[in-house]
């Protein structure tokens, strides 16, 4: 896919022929320098945002034409998000974000519980009743990420997860979307732009001026899509 | 609870500052209503009171062409044969013109209007008797009860004082009378005979040789809402004489179309109002909306449709204008009833009948509850098109 802003000679080429695959439970880092085209990427995997061409399969769905109300459901169902700055909602408690997403699609029953264990396999059992804007920069990331799973998602996009974190906190947010992985057998792909946050990944892939490899960076290799 | 609902609330509580004045906004809309209706409406129906109080009853009966010529003591005793009527009565209006002498001085002759009662009926069927503040209400045949505007014009006449009238009979010739004033009167507001003299009805009949007639018929009901039933079942009794029988409505029709205008024109200033208030809501949920960008954003992103993000707004305004809307009308109704209970008057005036109108009532607070939701759809709409990436970018 591509993705360009703009038109004629003031276009930019954020995103260009990238095409890759991901498989379930996999964790894949997608890494790359500041405006290299990584968080754009991002957004259009997480529907936040077209390509200008090109198409996204997500659990075999062709993305590219579902309309504005199918984006969302499907952002929903299929999609957790976890942002550089959390994001929470500061008029809700910690398990009223965490619930959010289900009000949303309006499965509700039990989600009072599966957020509780949630919070409780985050480590944020005693903050659930606490104000959004009332708790610390990681525990609010770790409930991000609880929020991000309450719908049991394909898919957890993380960007910039550690961004705002000092490396003590960033370390065990690393720690936990590993765990995850390993024990939910959750699929993540996370945007960062410091590689070394992140060791033992399934898969790395680079971002270099809107071009796509696989590994650490390699020059003039492309991922074949699969 | 609809989580759209709880969200709603739990943003606006958050933001008490804005809650306050948004509610303001509507409260103060529907209060200006309230004290419009109360002042005007109250002036307007204090008017009709002392209109039909004083002057022409629930119901007046006069003849078409002329004078009644049939026997007033029969229509009367056929009116009070009804149970919803109190006292009937009758009255004859003249024209005259007037003098006095006063500490041998003669003052300029004018012309007055005459008005003819029935001392003992009158005071069942009126209460213009109240409005005799100085001396007491005619019962004598040379008795007169001279309006006050006419006593100060005579250059200050008092109870005692002997004046001169000359009336023009119905023979066209002048008939001289003299009289002795027995009380002024005067009313609040001016709607009584302030600028009339009050005479005994047989010895105007007399001077104007109309023995067996008479001017009109004043009826008083105790349920003024039988007005035309009662009116229309007196036209069928009598369908071959030339009566013509009105309402209070329609025989002050004259003097109430200019005050039903002058309502009508202010009410509609009062709705301005309430609609400024609604702009008032515009700007602040603009406001809103615009403080909520980032959690409009993540709520977007996470998967709530645009049609959840208008929603949550037009809840916000519903919340907005149900409290607005009870805050308003428990204002207006402590200020209604702070009027009525005081009698509230204005600078001596007459004091206004103030009446609750549940109706109005209702339909002030509905129309302010309506108009915050309206005033909610602009900036609900525009939450709808902020576009999730951008609106979690806002700091």
């Amino acid at each position: 896919m591509n993705k360009t802003y703009g038109e004629g000679e003031t276009a930019v080429h954020a995103i260009k022929d990238v095409s890759f695959s991901v498989k379930r439970g996999e964790l894949l880092l997608i890494v790359g320098s500041s405006g290299s085209g990584k968080s754009t990427l991002l957004n259009m995997i997480g529907l936040l945002d077209r390509p200008t061409s090109g198409k996204i399969f997500l659990d075999g769905i062709e993305t590219t034409t579902l309309n504005d109300n199918e984006i969302s459901s499907f952002r929903n169902s299929k999609l957790g998000f976890v942002f550089q700055s959390a994001n929470l909602l500061s008029d809700l408690t910690v398990l009223e974000n965490v619930i959010l997403p289900r009000k949303i699609q309006r499965t509700d029953e039990n989600a009072v519980d599966e957020a509780k264990k949630l919070l409780r396999t985050v480590g944020l059992e005693k903050q659930m009743n606490n104000r959004a804007n009332k708790i610390s920069g990681g525990q609010a990331q770790r409930a991000a990420i609880a929020r991000g799973l309450i719908n049991s998602p394909s898919i957890v996009l993380a960007d910039e997860p550690t961004g705002n974190l000092d490396s003590v906190t960033a370390e065990i947010i690393v720690q936990l979307m590993k765990s995850l992985v390993k024990k939910l057998g959750q699929t993540f792909i996370i945007v960062t732009h410091d590689k070394h946050q992140f060791s033992d990944v399934d898969r790395v892939i680079t971002i270099k001026d809107g071009h796509a490899f696989e590994g650490e960076e390699q020059k003039g290799m492309e991922v074949a899509a699969s | 609870m609809d989580y759209r609902i709880q969200l709603a609330k739990r943003m606006l509580t958050n933001k008490k500052g804005s809650l306050i004045g948004a509610v303001l906004a509507v409260s103060i809309g529907i209060l200006v209503i309230h004290v419009n209706f109360v002042i005007f409406q109250g002036l307007y129906d204090a008017i009709v009171r002392d209109l039909k109080d004083y002057r022409f009853g629930d119901i007046l009966v006069t003849n078409e062409e002329d004078y009644i010529d049939k026997s007033d003591i029969g229509l009367i005793n056929w009116f009070e044969r009804n149970p919803y009527v109190v006292a009937a009565t009758s009255r004859l209006d003249a024209s005259a013109s007037i003098n006095a002498t006063k500490l041998g001085k003669r003052t300029e002759e004018f012309r007055i209007p005459v008005v003819g009662v029935d001392p003992l009926r009158d005071t069942q069927a009126s209460t213009i008797h109240n409005t005799v503040g100085d001396g007491q209400y005619v019962f004598a045949r040379n008795s007169l009860v001279m309006g006050s505007r006419v006593a100060r014009d005579l250059g200050g006449v008092e109870v005692g004082d002997n004046v001169k009238l000359k009336f023009v009979d119905r023979h066209g010739e002048d008939q001289l009378k003299r009289f002795v004033v027995t009380g002024i009167t005067s009313s609040a507001g001016g709607q009584g005979l302030d600028g009339s003299v009050i005479v005994h009805i047989d010895t105007l009949r007399s001077i104007l040789d109309r023995t067996d007639e008479t001017g009109a018929i004043l009826v008083k009901l105790n349920d003024p809402t039988k007005a035309e039933e009662i009116r229309d079942f007196f036209l069928r009794s009598f369908p071959s004489d030339d009566f013509k029988a009105e309402t209070i409505e329609e025989s002050a029709e004259t003097t109430l179309s200019g005050f039903r205008s002058g309502i009508a024109l202010i009410n509609l200033i009062g709705y301005f109002g309430m609609m400024s208030s609604a702009f008032a809501i515009v700007t602040i949920q603009m406001m809103l909306v615009s403080n909520k960008t980032r959690e409009i954003g993540i709520m977007r992103a996470i998967g709530a449709k645009r049609k959840d993000i208008l929603l949550l707004f037009l809840f916000q305004g519903m919340i907005i204008g149900a409290i607005g809307a009870a805050a308003g009308t428990g204002l207006g109704l402590a200020y209604t009833f702070y009027a009525k209970e005081t009698k509230m008057q204005f600078q001596g005036s007459l004091g206004l009948e103030v009446t609750y109108n549940w109706e109005k009532i209702g339909q002030t607070a509905l129309t302010s509850f309506g108009l915050a939701i309206i005033a909610s759809i602009y900036p609900a709409y525009r939450a709808t098109r902020l576009l999730p990436v951008e609106a979690m970018r806002t700091v």
